[in-house]
């Protein structure tokens, strides 16, 4: 016992006095980000600052009136730092009220989303039979209008406002969740620890619960940050038709759409919502494709 | 064991057909059985006898493609084939439990094996508090055996061998004490010497909790060993039943002989083992009367063994579905004599 503590210790001291660590002591870590990663935290921390901290300026507000200073350019003045619009109201509080809406908007869409599809996907590949074939079918079904037309129709009949794109946004983009969380309940359901749960008295809502659901998740976390993107792009679009959020109340869309009369004379009101716009985009695209490369790697990991 | 008191399980003139491209086929071919509380019972017989399908189909856990087109299973003197879906679901778990083959894959390899354990006890008693149920895991992990429980109810299924998992399932099947235990095949997916600790397992958690078992086995060995009562299933019937030295010592149906001769002898006479002739028949074309005729060596020709087909009741002692059964010991005394040595004769290996 002894000789093998003295060895090891001699060892030891042999790294420690080549200035290297023993093997095993410290795995090699992944340190450098990819810059694409980098590029993605630096446009996600932008966002966070237009969303979170300029309301608590002095300056901010997004409704208020003031004909006098209308159409002013970026960087005149302190009390409208990015500028005004033809009304006079300052646009930096607007750029961020409208951030803010629309990502409420598209958060809680992309939520009833995946509560919609993992739900109905989950039960249609366990239990498989009618339920099945009727769930599938009326995905498909969904999947095959083009979305856009099929959004701009149902927002016209239930008339434009936050609640319902919203709403709609909710429940037009279930369809790829439905499938993912379909095909793993399919190949899980005739796993022996399911087959065994029932043994033991499980009813089918226990197992979804406790099988299924669990890894169903990692794939959904990667797909939502994935389909934010395509979500914020969507409400732009929509509010860009004037079909989303109504003015009074700023949004991104809308307001591109509002600045395009002044592109020639006064540009920064296109500009500045675009700009915004492809940060956010931009940011959680490459925040997504992090997550996929990393879903990649680990999927060795997930237990099947 | 104790013929006299009530039957916990009694399976009758079952029927259990699975849809085919070819059409229905018979798994299950009116089989019967019965199994008495307290009692261990083996079934033995080839893959594909029906030995499984029938106790999937007690337990109502039958593949969308069977049905049960015939005969009673009854339970305590509950019809189990006719009852809905939501008491057949309490029943499972709590008063019939089910141990599998291949314990590598009947554990969910996401979750650690304390909480997968106190899922079961949850499953049924909802109401149980989380403490109460990690005390009871404990309990039940060291019941099977497993060494230092309370270290082990946080790991994972992968860090356990497959005779500790086997273990697991054991705890999971026992949470709830089952009337009836059923354990297909539960130590065929291990190694010997673990084979024998698992059974020593099941034999000590019975005697706690005071289950009857059914054990389908292809081990004749640990049939010997550990069985009370014996039924010999071929092309999806009971063959023959009876006690494990009645079996072994006398037995009356031409295949059972058949599968006792098929072990090794182990005296040193260098005789090959015995196999018999033939195959088993396909589910979709059965013979007509005794299923076993085509390859049995008392059928000589006779026409009623084409013709009709026997039932164990039909037999002078009642035992062996079999026309000729009392000239069965005659036959065997002449052709394998070593056969009657009995169970005791370390007919396994």
């Amino acid at each position: 016992m002894n000789v093998l503590v003295t060895r090891t210790e001699r060892k030891l001291a042999q790294w420690r006095s080549a200035g290297s660590a023993p093997p095993g002591a410290a795995r090699p870590r992944r340190s450098r980000l990819r810059p694409a990663t980098s590029v993605a935290i630096v446009l996600l921390f932008l966002v966070a600052v237009l969303v979170i901290v300029v309301p608590f300026l002095p300056s901010y507000n997004p409704y208020a009136i003031n004909l006098s200073v209308a159409l002013e350019p970026p960087f005149r003045s302190t009390a409208h730092l990015l500028g005004t619009d033809e009304l006079g109201r300052d646009l930096l509080s607007r750029v961020s009220l409208a951030t803010r809406i629309s990502l409420l908007i598209v958060t809680f869409a992309l939520m009833l989303n995946v509560l919609i599809g993992v739900s109905v996907g989950l039960t249609a590949g366990y239990y498989r039979g009618k339920a099945d074939t009727v769930i599938m079918g009326s995905a498909d079904l969904v999947l095959s209008f083009p979305i856009l037309i099929l959004l701009v129709t149902i927002v016209a009949v239930l008339g434009p406002s936050a609640q319902t794109i919203a709403v709609v946004l909710g429940c037009v983009f279930w369809v790829s969740y439905a499938r993912v969380s379909r095909a793993t309940a399919l190949s899980l359901r005739s796993r022996e620890y399911v087959i065994s749960a029932v043994t033991q008295g499980a009813s089918g809502w226990w197992v979804i619960r406790k099988h299924l659901l669990p890894q169903v998740v990692p794939q959904i976390a990667i797909m939502t940050s994935f389909d934010l993107g395509v979500l914020i792009t969507v409400e732009a679009s929509l509010s860009y038709l004037g079909l989303g959020i109504q003015p009074p109340t700023p949004s991104l869309g809308g307001m591109i759409s509002d600045g395009q009369n002044y592109l020639q004379t006064s540009p920064w009101l296109c500009v500045l919502p675009s700009l915004v716009l492809l940060l956010l985009i931009g940011g959680v695209q490459f925040m997504s494709q992090r997550f996929t490369s990393e879903g990649q790697q680990s999927r060795g990991m997930t237990a099947t | 064991m104790s013929n006299h008191s009530e039957p916990l399980l009694c399976v009758s003139d079952l029927v259990v057909e699975f849809d085919t491209p070819a059409g229905p086929a018979r798994a299950v071919d009116g089989m019967a059985l019965t199994v008495h509380p307290h009692e261990l019972l083996c079934i033995v017989g080839e893959s594909g006898s029906g030995k499984s399908v029938t106790m999937l189909a007690t337990m109502g856990l039958l593949p969308a493609t069977a049905r049960i087109t015939a005969g009673q299973i009854r339970y305590k003197n509950r019809e189990l084939s006719s009852l809905p879906a939501g008491e057949m679901r309490r029943l499972r778990g709590r008063e019939l439990a089910m141990i599998f083959q291949d314990p590598m894959t009947s554990l969910n390899p996401t979750i650690r094996i304390g909480k997968q354990v106190g899922e079961i006890i949850t499953l049924h008693e909802p109401k149980a508090s989380k403490a109460d149920v990690k005390r009871r895991v404990i309990d039940l992990l060291s019941q099977v055996n497993i060494p230092r429980p309370e270290y082990r109810y946080s790991a994972f299924p992968h860090q356990f061998s497959g005779g500790m998992r086997q273990r697991a399932m054991i705890a999971m099947a026992m949470a709830h004490a089952p009337a009836l235990l059923i354990a297909d095949e539960p130590t065929t997916a291990l190694d010997v010497t673990i084979q024998a600790q698992i059974l020593e397992v099941l034999r000590q958690m019975r005697e706690r909790t005071g289950s009857a078992m059914v054990l389908i086995t292809h081990d004749l060995g640990v049939v010997a060993e550990t069985a009370d009562r014996v039924v010999v299933m071929y092309s999806g019937r009971a063959m023959e039943t009876g006690t494990v030295q009645e079996i072994f010592h006398d037995p009356q149906h031409p295949y059972t002989i058949g599968l006792l001769a098929g072990l090794l002898d182990m005296s040193g006479t260098g005789k090959t083992a015995y196999t018999i002739p033939g195959q088993p028949p396909a589910l979709t074309r059965r013979p007509s009367g005794c299923p076993f005729h085509p390859r049995c060596a008392l059928h000589q020709g006779r026409d009623i063994c084409r013709t009709t087909t026997p039932v164990l009741a039909d037999s002078p002692s009642g035992r062996a579905a079999c026309h000729f059964a009392n000239e069965t010991a005659a036959w065997a005394a002449e052709k394998f004599p070593h056969i009657r040595r009995g169970p005791s004769g370390r007919a396994s290996q």
